[in-house]
C-alpha cells in the first residue's frame, strides 16, 4: 500500500458548487494508490502505521481483555507458569543434578531465567497465530496488517511485568535487597520484546500460507529453552562461542543481563546488549520486510 | 472534476481449489512442476474512472466480480496486475460485520473504525450520537458486537461507513439483509451523501434503488465491463438481458407457492393485448396475473401494489378493498388488472402481489415481487436538478402549480 499526497490531482475551488454542497477536506484529500505484487517497507507505510499507533494501541488492549477474560485467576496464570516451572527446575536439577547457578539460590536463578524465557516463548506462539486467528478482520476490514502480530507482543508484556514482580519479590524473600541497577531491566525487556516482534512478525505472515508453523513453533521453542541459558549458566558456554552465541540469541542476551541486574546487583553487560539489539532489530526489519512482501495475499489466504 | 476512483488496467485472480497449503503442497508443486490449479480470475482487465460527487452503481450477475472490485477499493485483497487509485477516505459496508472486531463493544468498535478512518478522538465523539442513533442499537452498546443479531450488526455497520464523514461511500449488496425499514433509510442516507457532493459506490442487484440512487453504471459480466453509461440506460439493458435468460428459460415456477392457486408469471400487456415491458407515463398498462389452480379455489382475494423499490407500495389494486372477487377460480386461467395511467416518473416499477384467502386472513399466494416493468417518458423539467430530481426524488406525478405573493403586493 502507498498514500500519496498526489498534489497534481487537487481540484481547484468549484465557483459553481454552492458551498454546502461541497464535500469536506476539499483539496487536501489524500490519493491512495493500490497495486498489486510484493510490497516493500516504505517511508508511506511506516508513517501510516504511525498513523495507526492508536488503532495498535486499541488491538492490544482487547488482545489481554480477550486472553484473561474466562480465565479464573486472570494473570494469576502468567505468574504461576515460570514459578511453578522454576520450582521443578529447582528441585531435579539444583538439587538432585547440582547444576551451577553462579552462586545464588537455584530457585531464583531458574526463575530469573524462566521469567523472560515465558514471555519470549508465549509472544512467539501467540505472536506467530495473531494475523489466522484476526482471519474475519483481515476479510472484511483495513489496517495496516503488522498491527496484529505487533500488539500480541505487546499484551504478552501484561504476563512478564508480574513476573519480574514475583522475582523481586523472591529476592527480597532470599534476603536480597533493590539495589540501583534495577532501573537497567528496561533494557532485557526492550529487547526481549524486540526479538519476540521480530520473530512474530515473520512467522506470523509465514503462517498463513503454511499453516505447518503451528505445529513446528512449539516444538522449536522446546528446543530454544535447552539452547538458551534458563536452566544453566551462561557461564557452561564455552568461552571462545560465548560471544557470538549471547548475540545470535537474544533471549541469552536478556536473561543473563536479568540475573546480573537483579540476582547480582549489577549493570548488564552494555556490549553484548547493544549487539544483541542490533542483530534483533536487523532481524524485525528482514521480518518486517518479509511480512510486507507477502501482506497482499493475506486475505486471499487466510 | 477529480476523479475519485479509477481503476487502470486491474486483474484480480484468486487461487480457488484447497484453501490451506501445506509446505509439502508447494514443494511437490515445485517438484513435479505442475501449474498452479483451479485459478478464478474475479476481475479482469478492469479499466474504470468514477469522478467525484458521483453516484455510481455496479451491477451484475452473482460471481460477476462486483464484491472483488470493492474489496480492491477498500484494500482488503489487492490486485494481481493493475493499479487503482483513490481519492479521499473511504466507507465501506461490505458484508454483514464489515468493519467491526466482534470481540469489541459497539462503543469501541465505533471509535476503531473512526480511528482506522483517520479520524480523531473528538471528531468521532461528535458524529457518536448519530451513528447510535441511526443503529438503533442504543442499550446493546456496551456488549461485544459478537452478542449483536446479524441485524444489528447490520445496522452499525452501515451507520459507521456512512456517518464517518467518507469521502467516498461503498455499499454492496449487503444492505438487501436488512429489514425493508432499514434499507428504506440506507437509501434515504445514501442520497444524502450523494447530494451532499460525497462519491457513491453502490453495488446491488435491485434495480429500482440503483435507478433511483445512481447517476452512472456499468455491468460487470465475467469480471469485464460489458456495459458502461447512464444508469437507466445500463439498467434498461441489464433488465432487458435479465428478461431474455428468463424467457429463454422456459416455464421453470420462479415464484414462491405451493398453495392450492399458484401464480405462475406476470405478464404486461397494452389495450391492443399485445405483451410489453415498458409504457409511457400516462398510457394504460394492464397487468396479467397467469394462475394455475388445483382443484376449485373459492373466492381468492387478488392484491397488487407497485413500487419503486422503497418501503410500501405506492398504490395498491385490492380486491381486498373493493370487493371485485371472483367466486370460484378452477382450472388455468388469468386475472386482469388495467390501470387507466400510472402518473409516475419514468423508471423502473416492481410489482408485488398476493393472493388472501376467502376469509381474508392468511395468505394463499404470499405477498411477493412478481414482475418489474418500465415506465418510459422524456425528462422534460428546466429546473437545475431536473435530471437527477427525477431520478432520486418521490416518482408520483403530482399535477400542482406554485403561486407565488410578493412582499409589494399581488402577483
Amino acid at each position: 500500500m502507498m498514500a500519496q499526497i498526489d498534489t497534481s490531482a487537487a481540484p481547484g475551488p468549484g465557483p459553481s458548487v454552492p458551498p454546502e454542497r461541497q464535500p469536506p477536506h476539499r483539496g487536501e484529500k489524500p490519493v491512495l494508490e493500490i497495486s498489486g505484487g510484493a510490497g516493500r517497507i516504505t517511508r508511506d507505510a511506516l508513517a501510516e502505521l504511525w498513523m495507526f499507533r492508536g488503532v495498535l494501541w486499541a488491538f492490544t488492549v482487547r488482545e489481554v481483555k480477550v486472553r484473561y477474560k474466562q480465565a479464573a485467576i486472570g494473570v494469576g496464570w502468567a505468574i504461576l507458569q515460570p514459578v511453578v516451572a522454576a520450582a521443578i527446575f529447582a528441585l531435579f536439577l539444583g538439587r538432585y543434578a547440582g547444576l551451577s547457578s553462579e552462586g545464588v539460590p537455584y530457585l531464583l536463578f531458574a526463575l530469573a531465567g524462566m521469567v523472560p524465557w515465558t514471555y519470549f516463548s508465549n509472544a512467539a506462539l501467540n505472536g506467530s497465530q495473531a494475523l489466522v486467528a484476526n482471519e474475519s478482520m483481515l476479510r472484511k476490514l483495513y489496517f495496516p496488517r503488522e498491527v496484529l502480530p505487533f500488539s500480541s507482543d505487546l499484551a504478552s508484556l501484561v504476563d512478564l511485568l508480574p513476573g519480574i514482580a514475583v522475582l523481586a519479590v523472591a529476592v527480597v524473600l532470599y534476603g536480597g535487597s533493590p539495589e540501583l541497577t534495577w532501573i537497567a531491566i528496561p533494557v532485557p525487556v526492550v529487547l526481549l520484546l524486540v526479538f519476540a516482534a521480530a520473530i512474530s512478525v515473520a512467522l506470523s505472515a509465514i503462517n498463513v500460507y503454511y499453516r505447518d508453523v503451528k505445529y513446528a513453533l512449539p516444538f522449536m521453542i522446546q528446543i530454544g529453552l535447552f539452547l538458551s541459558p534458563v536452566v544453566y549458566p551462561l557461564s557452561s558456554i564455552p568461552e571462545q562461542w560465548r560471544d557470538v552465541y549471547v548475540v545470535l540469541n537474544p533471549v541469552a542476551t536478556a536473561i543473563d543481563d536479568l540475573r546480573l541486574i537483579m540476582l547480582h546487583g549489577e549493570w548488564p553487560s552494555w556490549g553484548t546488549s547493544a549487539l544483541a539489539l542490533g542483530w534483533s532489530l536487523l532481524l524485525l526489519v528482514l521480518g518486517y520486510a518479509l511480512f510486507k512482501r507477502l501482506e497482499r495475499g493475506f486475505a486471499d489466504r487466510v | 472534476m477529480a476523479t475519485a476512483i479509477s481503476f487502470d488496467d486491474v486483474t484480480k485472480r484468486y487461487r480457488g481449489g484447497r484453501e490451506y497449503r501445506s509446505l509439502r503442497d508447494d514443494l511437490t508443486s515445485v517438484v513435479r512442476r505442475r501449474p498452479p490449479r483451479d485459478v478464478v480470475t474475479a476481475v479482469d482487465h478492469l479499466t474504470l474512472e468514477i469522478a467525484e460527487g458521483e453516484s455510481f452503481a455496479i451491477i451484475g450477475h452473482n460471481g460477476a466480480g462486483k464484491t472483488t472490485a470493492l474489496k480492491l477499493v477498500t484494500r482488503i485483497a489487492f490486485p494481481t496486475e493493475g493499479r487503482i487509485r483513490v481519492r479521499g477516505r473511504v466507507g465501506a459496508l461490505i458484508e454483514v460485520g464489515t468493519g467491526m472486531h466482534p470481540e469489541l463493544t459497539g462503543r469501541e468498535n465505533v471509535m476503531l473504525y473512526g480511528r482506522i478512518l483517520g479520524l480523531s478522538r473528538n471528531d468521532v465523539r461528535r458524529r457518536f450520537d448519530e451513528i447510535v442513533e441511526f443503529a438503533g442499537i442504543g442499550p446493546a452498546l456496551e456488549q461485544p458486537v459478537k452478542q449483536f443479531s446479524s441485524g444489528m450488526q447490520l445496522r452499525l455497520g452501515f451507520a459507521l461507513a456512512a456517518h464517518l464523514e467518507p469521502d467516498v461511500l461503498v455499499v454492496d449488496e449487503a444492505i438487501a439483509v436488512g429489514d425493508a425499514a432499514f434499507q428504506y433509510r440506507c437509501v434515504e442516507r445514501m442520497g444524502e451523501l450523494v447530494r451532499s457532493g460525497r462519491t457513491l459506490v453502490f453495488v446491488s442487484h435491485d434495480m429500482s434503488a440503483v435507478e433511483a440512487l445512481c447517476k452512472r453504471a456499468v455491468i460487470l459480466d465475467a469480471g469485464r465491463i460489458r456495459t458502461e453509461g447512464p444508469a437507466r440506460e445500463v439498467v434498461r439493458e441489464y433488465l432487458a438481458g435479465v428478461e431474455a435468460e428468463l424467457t429463454g428459460r422456459g416455464d421453470e415456477p420462479a415464484l414462491e407457492g405451493g398453495g392450492p392457486l399458484e401464480i405462475d408469471r406476470v405478464t404486461f400487456h397494452d389495450d391492443s393485448g399485445a405483451e410489453i415491458g415498458a409504457v409511457a407515463s400516462g398510457e394504460p398498462i394492464i397487468a396479467r396475473l397467469h394462475y394455475r389452480t388445483r382443484g376449485p379455489v373459492r373466492g381468492p382475494i387478488f392484491e397488487i401494489g407497485i413500487t419503486d423499490g422503497r418501503l410500501g407500495a405506492l398504490g395498491l389494486a385490492s380486491m381486498f378493498i373493493d370487493g371485485k372477487v371472483p367466486d370460484v377460480l378452477e382450472g388455468s386461467g388469468w386475472v386482469e388488472c388495467r390501470f387507466e395511467s400510472l402518473p409516475l416518473l419514468p423508471r423502473t416499477y416492481e410489482l408485488h402481489g398476493g393472493v388472501l384467502t376467502e376469509s381474508g386472513v392468511g395468505s394463499i399466494v404470499p405477498w411477493q415481487r412478481l414482475g418489474v416493468f418500465r415506465i418510459t417518458g422524456e425528462v422534460s423539467a428546466a429546473g437545475k436538478g431536473a435530471v437527477s430530481q427525477m431520478m432520486e426524488a418521490a416518482p408520483v406525478v403530482l399535477d400542482y402549480r406554485w403561486s407565488i405573493e410578493d412582499g409589494a403586493g399581488g402577483e
